[in-house]
Formats: structure tokens, C-alpha cells, sequence
């Protein structure tokens, strides 16, 4: 069985619903689905019936010059990244994974990418949300400002509980704008380090690496395993994958210290690079190892008394 | 950002004139940040507490010295930063060691006492006032307990000051980048409790985007850590930063912190109109520019600033200026200064001048800083606003509030952090002026609708604490506030814990559907 609401008072009532039916029958659970690329927690979902949100998509609200944008939960990352992307600017979510994925998704999962050390995390980037709770009520918290202290964050609270507590319909979340020069270089170390017993005078790796703490803090710096390099159509010997953004000056210079990393050559790439190393690096489905402890089962309880929101998927029934 | 809004001097005299006889009507100027009187608590007043049982109870754990039960010696904590309010506590008790705050939060516990945490009294919202139950003062868990300058981290007390973990931390080349202006008093376990912010959150982030792990006691006496669920888990922390007080009290937090940037340049940019300066803000950052600070003053603000001993040099003729600091690699940055140069150029500014040492940027610094206590100079009284529109509204919402203001005859100074749309509109008034106090209170609740209507909120870092509360019915939805009880219920499910603030108490209703859900156990 399947429902599929166009709008937030729709979502709302058949929760209410589940809610409600839940005393009766254990098949009330609800399995909240997005685009339909469910990732696996590693735990079974009893839900007798799917509640797909993927009807409430679509820009809701953007005005390039507030740098923030209002999407319905199930619009898709790349449609983000194609409305955004228009005005010279981006929502640096990001995932791990590909841009097929809901930006819904990404928030309820908090999915991080290579590019959350600089560009922010889902919940740095989440201003606020729409979302509908375990018994039907339609919270609104946060909003199109980048500062919000009036009340409790229930934002936060939502962000990364897997539709536990709340059903997200609608986001704010802050954008940036793209860097003016965006450059990414792979890096290609020299063999003497790789030779079995023979050891390089230099260690481009602990380069790289006091490079990314400095005041040239690229927008992301991934080590690769020897066989990731083929893989991604990388030039052979890439162990590193550096991106680097600014303006021209700063990139420049960022430029100059990759370019004279000692035990290492950096060759151009292009920023799509990232595009598959997002897809072929994502951490495979493993199971989720929830801390339950009394406070996070206190909350569940108090947002989803009757468990009708994604029941069993944190591993709690078990 | 978080500010005391007296001089050190003006807040002795408060301390000193505070008594019950002149609390109401004291004869020294003071600053309110809103004109609004509280609301009563619509709460079911708590189970009564003995008192002398419980200052004995609470003596025996910190020792008789750190328990304050005379009317004389609690008049101090009276009032935070916002002396416009005031609350009586029955008591004050200061732990002096995490051991000695846990014992004072189960012996609370055991009675069922209510009680409101308080680090330096900075706030501007009247979190931390004390309406005839316990006052908490942390201010002697003072310990940094580990920096690890490597992963960049330090691990305090609740009761450091914001500035001396910087002092701290300088050494290595670090600082604790959250920076509100009231920094060199303020404490950490109060810039948590209030998400508090600064001018350099701009770039840096707010309170909450550098809090890595805490522990914290519940209001029942539990000791738990919380972290943001990276390893699967809620976000705990991140719904406990900023619950001003009323999801419990920190025992130790660890921080993150940020590499000293490598170049600073800072700019004062300057205008004849507020218009043309809120217009520049918004092309800036429409620009792609993300300055590390980026303040409007208008004309009355640069008025009161140079005509005290704050004067910083601001060109007194402006309608405007605007105080803009870039900072990072030292590569690029002229670049991005030219660049900011350009847009307010653009929008109209008739000169940019760029501080040549370090000696002209902390003067330009400083007019900013002290603006709040210049404009005390300039009346009896002041009223100080928070709100928060999207950075496009700004143009034509101060000019609303210009409007607003002249509608109902008086001024309105402007001083805010532009580049996050965050608005602190002033009032001077004279609180003897009853005719004037009505003005001021209607011009304040026009303001901030105006703001709700523009897309924006009540409070950007002040916190809504007593002042805001009359204001959240207008915000929020009832299912949202409601939804904001159960969240404090998860936390604080007898409500002892800074009881009465933040969320209005009738919003908090029983969810009667739960009942049914739950198979009709009531």
C-alpha cells in the first residue's frame, strides 16, 4: 500500500491516521520514502504501508541576493544544484552518493560529503524546516533568515533522525556562492614511498596535509587507495584529489604550494572529478549502530508515541 | 551577540541604588531592551519549597559562604544585562566544582525546587532572572580543563569567559571564534545556553556551528554527554545549544577552534543615505564576497558615537556607514577588499577608507562596540531590539521603521550586524514619560510585525528569555510551540529548569490524540 500527499496537510492527515489506526493493528508503520532510493540502515522497517513525499517537490522560494532557498523535501539535488547553480551559486550539501537523491533525504540522513569540512555540514546549512511529527502536528521551526534563536531547535532535532521524529515537507537552507576560480588537481606521488622497503625523502602526504590546515584550506583534500585512481579515470599514481576555490589571487597561491609539494606531481582535473568520486566512494549500506540512550528514546517516544515514523529502521525494536 | 549594556561603573551604581524601594523608578539611566512589561507566568506556580531547609540542604554541599539567602546580598543577581527587569531569587548557591554542581542539582531535584542557571548575567532578554526560586551561579567553574592545539579543541568549564579561553588559545595561533561584544565578561556556559553570536559570525558561524561535544546535568541530577550524532545518533547537542537554560546546565564543553587568520583588512565605508548602505550590504554578499564582519550605524548611532569618548572618527555628516572587516590568506585579500570597495562604490557610497594599522582598526572597532553605552549618554532610557530580515528586506524595512518611529515621534538608532540581516533598532525615550513609554511600546511591536511580515524573526542572538515571550504567538504556529514544549519535555519533563521562559507556558497543551494513539491510557 502506498500514499502519496501533494501537500503538507495531506502528509499531515495521513499520519494522523497511522497514528490513530496504530492502536488497533501493528501495520500502521509508515516507511517515508523521497525518490524512492531508500538507503538502507541496516535494519528492517515494519510498515505496512509507504508514505512517499515524492509529489511535494520544486523550488518554493529563492531570491539569489538573501543566499538562501526554499525547497519542498523530495526536489532533487540536482535540482538544486541546476536553480542554483544559474546565479553562480550552490547549496554545498553535496552527499556522498549521486544527485538523483532527495535533498529531503539528505537532511533526514544528515549525509555529509568531501566537501563538509569546509562547506558546511546538513545541519549548517539547514535554516529551518517544515515537517509533520509522529502525531500529525505540522511543526514549522527556523526560516529564510541565517539567524534564528526564537525557541527550542527543533530544527536541529530533525536533522539527521532518519524520519524518526518528523516527516520533513519543506527546507530553507543557506547557500553560497560558487567560487569565482574552482580548480581541482590530482595529485600524483612519486614511486619511491610505494616501493616495497625503499622509503621516499619526502612525504607528500604529510604536505598535503599541513597544506590543508593552513591559511590555503582547500574546499576538500580525499586520499585515494592506488586502485581508486583507475577507477576514476584518474592519471595513474593519484593518491590525492585536491580542490581548491577563491579568487584568483588566493588560488594562485593555493596553485603555487600544491604545484611545489615535494614527492609529488599536480595535474589538472576536471571539477565533474568529484562528481564520481562522490558515487564511487560513498560508504557502502552498513548497519546503523544507533545510540539509544534514555534521552534519544525519550525523544522518539514524545514525537512518535504510536512508532507509526519509519518504526524499527534505527534498530530500536530490536 | 550578547552585550552588557552598562559600563562596568554604571553597573556598580545599579548593584548599589538596587532596592526594593527604588526598583522601579531608579534615577540613573537605564537601558532596557525592550519597552514591553513581562507577562505573567500562566504557569501552575510550583510545589512551595522550603527555603531554610533547602539553603541548608545546599550549604552543606558548597559550603555556607557560597549560599546566598539575604534579601542585601541577592540584589546583585537581580537583573542580567537587561536591568529594565527585575526578579527577586529565594536564594543563590555557587558550586565550585562539577562534583559539588551535581550534588546542588540532585539536592534541587530531591525537592522539586525550580531553579535558573547563570553564568556572567550578560544576556539581553532576562533569561537569567529568578523569580523567587533558586539562582544556580556557575561562574566559579572557571577551569580550562584541556586545549589540544593539534585537533584544535578546548575542553572547559561552563563558567570561563569567551575571552579568556581566546587568551588561552593565543599562544598557538588559535581563538574561539564566536565573539559577542560582550566577550570580555560573558561566559561560555551562557554563550551556549543562548546560541550567542557576534560580528564575526558572519563567516565564522554562530555558538552552535562550533560546539563539538558537552556533558551536561539534567534537571533530575543525570550526567550525560551529549554529542551532534555523527556516529549515529540524534543531534542532542545541537538541540541543547541555545535552549537558554531550560534543557539543563552544562558541566564541561568542548569547543572548536579557528586558526588566527593570516591578514586582516578593515574598511569603513561611508554614505548619504541608509538606503545606499543597505543596498551595498546586500551586493557585497550578493557578490560572492563573505566579509568576516559587516555593521551598519546610521546617522543618529554615528551621532552618539562621536560625540563621546568612543569617538572613532566616523564622518559625522553620513547618513551611514558601514564598518566591513575580510580577513583569510593574506593571498587574494586586497583583492576581496577592492572588490567590497567596488560594490559600495556602486551602491552609491561617497568614500571608502581602508584602517592603515592595527591601531586605527581597533578605534574603528571600538565606536562599534561601545555604541550602546554612547547612546546612553544621549537619554534617560533605551530601548534595544533584535530581529532578524532577509538581507533584501533590509533597505525597506529600516526605512519602515524610520517611519514607524517618526509616526509615533521618536528616534530610532540603528547599529546591526547588515551582512546577516540582523537588526538592533534603538529607541531613546524617558521611561518617566508615560505618554512616551506608550509610544515606544506600540513603535517596538509594529517593528518587530514588520519583521515577521518581511520573512524574518523576533530574535537573532538575544534570545527570547522573559522579553521576547509576548511576541512568539506572532512567529509561531501553536502546534509549533507546542512541539516546543515536547521538546523541552524530553529534557526537562517537570519544568524546573529556568521555568517560565522562552515558549509562553498556555501554549504548552497535553497532545489529547497521544492518549488515543497510546490505546486510550490517559
Amino acid at each position: 500500500m502506498s500514499d502519496q500527499p501533494r501537500n503538507v496537510r495531506e502528509l499531515a492527515g495521513l499520519v494522523r491516521d497511522a497514528a490513530t489506526r496504530s492502536a488497533a493493528t501493528r501495520d500502521a508503520g509508515l516507511r517515508i520514502e523521497g525518490a524512492g532510493t531508500w538507503m538502507d540502515s541496516g535494519h528492517p522497517v515494519r510498515a505496512g504501508v509507504t508514505l512517499s513525499v515524492g509529489a511535494m517537490r520544486g523550488i518554493v522560494a529563492y531570491t539569489p541576493a538573501d543566499l538562501t532557498i526554499t525547497v519542498d523535501a523530495a526536489t532533487t539535488l540536482a535540482e538544486l544544484d541546476a536553480a542554483t547553480r544559474e546565479h553562480g551559486q550552490w547549496c554545498p550539501l553535496l552527499p556522498w552518493g549521486d544527485d538523483r537523491g532527495t535533498v529531503g533525504a539528505t537532511v533526514a540522513t544528515a549525509t555529509a560529503g568531501p566537501f563538509a569540512e569546509s562547506l558546511g555540514r546538513p545541519r549548517d546549512l539547514v535554516l529551518g524546516v517544515e515537517a509533520v511529527d509522529g502525531m500529525g502536528r505540522v511543526l514549522g521551526a527556523g526560516g529564510r533568515v541565517v539567524k534564528n534563536v526564537a525557541g527550542f531547535d527543533l530544527t536541529r532535532a530533525i536533522t539527521g533522525s532518519w524520519g524518526t521524529l518528523a516527516v520533513i515537507a519543506r527546507l530553507h537552507l543557506r547557500l553560497r556562492s560558487r567560487p569565482a576560480v574552482d580548480e581541482s588537481w590530482a595529485m600524483v606521488m612519486d614511486d619511491a614511498r610505494d616501493t616495497p622497503g625503499g622509503v621516499s625523502r619526502n612525504d607528500p602526504g604529510a604536505a598535503l596535509r599541513e597544506f590543508s590546515r593552513g591559511p590555503h584550506a582547500p574546499l576538500a583534500m580525499l586520499d585515494l587507495a592506488r586502485e581508486d585512481a583507475a577507477a576514476l579515470a584518474l592519471p595513474a599514481g593519484t593518491r590525492a584529489l585536491v580542490r581548491i576555490g577563491g579568487n584568483g589571487a588566493f588560488v594562485a597561491a593555493s596553485r603555487a604550494a600544491l604545484q611545489s609539494t615535494a614527492g609529488a606531481t599536480a595535474v589538472a582535473v576536471e571539477p565533474a572529478t568529484w562528481d564520481r568520486v562522490r558515487t564511487r566512494l560513498a560508504p557502502g549500506d552498513r548497519a546503523l549502530t544507533w545510540r539509544w540512550d534514555a534521552l534519544s528514546r525519550r525523544l522518539r517516544e514524545r514525537f512518535d508515541p504510536a512508532r507509526v515514523l519509519n518504526p524499527g529502521l534505527l534498530g530500536e525494536e530490536g | 551577540m550578547r552585550r552588557a549594556p552598562l559600563p562596568p561603573a554604571a553597573k556598580k551604581r545599579v548593584a548599589a541604588c538596587a532596592s526594593r524601594q527604588v526598583r522601579e523608578t531608579p534615577s540613573f539611566p537605564r537601558v532596557t531592551t525592550s519597552a514591553f512589561p513581562t507577562v505573567a507566568d500562566p504557569a501552575a506556580p510550583p510545589a512551595p519549597v522550603d527555603v531554610r531547609a533547602l539553603a541548608g540542604a545546599l550549604a552543606g554541599i558548597v559550603g555556607p559562604s557560597h549560599v546566598l539567602t539575604r534579601d542585601a546580598s541577592l540584589l546583585v543577581y537581580r537583573s542580567d544585562g537587561l536591568p529594565g527587569l527585575a526578579r527577586d531569587p529565594a536564594l543563590a548557591v555557587f558550586p565550585g566544582s562539577r562534583d559539588e554542581l551535581v550534588a546542588v542539582m540532585r539536592a534541587l531535584a530531591a525537592v522539586g525546587a525550580p531553579f535558573v542557571a547563570r553564568g556572567a548575567g550578560t544576556g539581553l532578554s532576562g533569561g537569567a532572572l529568578a523569580d523567587g526560586v533558586t539562582l544556580l551561579g556557575l561562574h566559579r567553574l572557571k577551569r580550562i580543563l584541556a586545549i589540544d592545539a593539534e585537533a584544535r579543541t578546548a575542553t572547559v568549564e561552563p563558567g570561563v569567559v569567551n575571552a579568556s579561553l581566546t587568551k588561552a588559545v593565543a599562544p598557538f595561533g588559535l581563538h574561539y571564534a564566536p565573539d559577542p561584544s560582550s566577550q570580555t565578561a560573558c561566559t561560555i556556559g551562557g554563550n551556549i545556553a543562548e546560541n550567542a553570536g557576534g560580528p564575526h559570525c558572519l563567516k565564522y558561524g554562530v555558538t552552535l556551528n562550533h560546539v563539538l561535544r558537552a556533558t551536561i546535568v539534567l534537571p533530575d541530577g543525570t550526567v550525560i554527554p551529549l554529542d551532534r550524532g555523527d556516529d549515529g545518533g540524534y543531534d542532542l547537542l545541537g538541540a541543547f545549544v541555545g535552549s537558554e537554560g531550560c534543557f539543563g546546565v552544562v558541566a564541561d564543553v568542548t569547543v572548536r577552534l579557528t586558526p588566527d587568520p593570516e591578514r586582516v583588512i578593515t574598511l569603513l565605508a561611508d554614505f548619504t543615505s541608509v538606503r545606499a548602505a543597505a543596498d551595498a550590504t546586500s551586493r557585497i554578499i550578493a557578490a560572492g564576497i563573505l566579509p568576516a564582519a559587516l555593521e551598519l550605524m546610521d546617522q543618529a548611532t554615528i551621532e552618539a558615537v562621536e560625540s563621546s569618548i568612543y569617538a572613532a572618527g566616523y564622518p559625522r555628516d553620513a547618513a551611514a556607514v558601514l564598518l566591513i572587516e575580510v580577513d583569510g590568506a593574506a593571498a587574494g585579500l586586497e583583492e576581496d577588499a577592492a572588490a567590497v570597495e567596488t560594490e559600495c562604490r556602486g551602491a552609491g557610497a561617497r568614500g571608502v577608507r581602508v584602517a592603515r594599522d592595527a591601531t586605527e582598526r581597533a578605534r574603528l572597532w571600538q565606536g562599534r562596540k561601545k555604541a550602546f553605552g554612547a547612546m546612553g549618554r544621549v537619554s534617560p532610557h533605551l530601548a534595544v531590539q533584535d530581529a532578524v530580515v532577509p538581507r533584501t528586506q533590509l533597505a525597506d524595512v529600516l526605512e519602515e521603521i524610520q517611519v514607524i518611529g517618526a509616526r509615533h515621534g521618536l528616534r530610532v538608532c540603528n547599529v546591526f550586524h547588515a551582512g546577516d540581516g540582523n537588526l538592533h533598532p534603538n529607541i531613546p525615550y524617558d521611561a518617566g514619560d508615560p505618554e512616551q513609554s506608550r509610544h515606544v511600546h506600540q513603535a517596538m511591536r509594529e517593528i518587530m510585525a514588520r519583521c515577521i511580515a518581511a520573512g524574518g524573526t523576533i530574535t537573532g542572538e538575544h534570545g527570547v528569555g522573559l522579553d521576547k515571550l509576548p511576541y512568539m504567538d506572532a512567529l509561531l504556529t501553536a502546534e509549533t510551540l507546542d512541539a516546543m514544549c515536547t521538546l523541552r519535555d524530553v529534557f526537562d519533563p517537570e519544568r524546573r529548569s529556568n521555568p517560565g521562559k522562552v515558549v509562553p507556558v498556555r501554549a504548552c497543551k497535553e497532545w489529547h490524540g497521544a492518549a488515543s494513539v497510546r490505546g486510550g491510557q490517559a
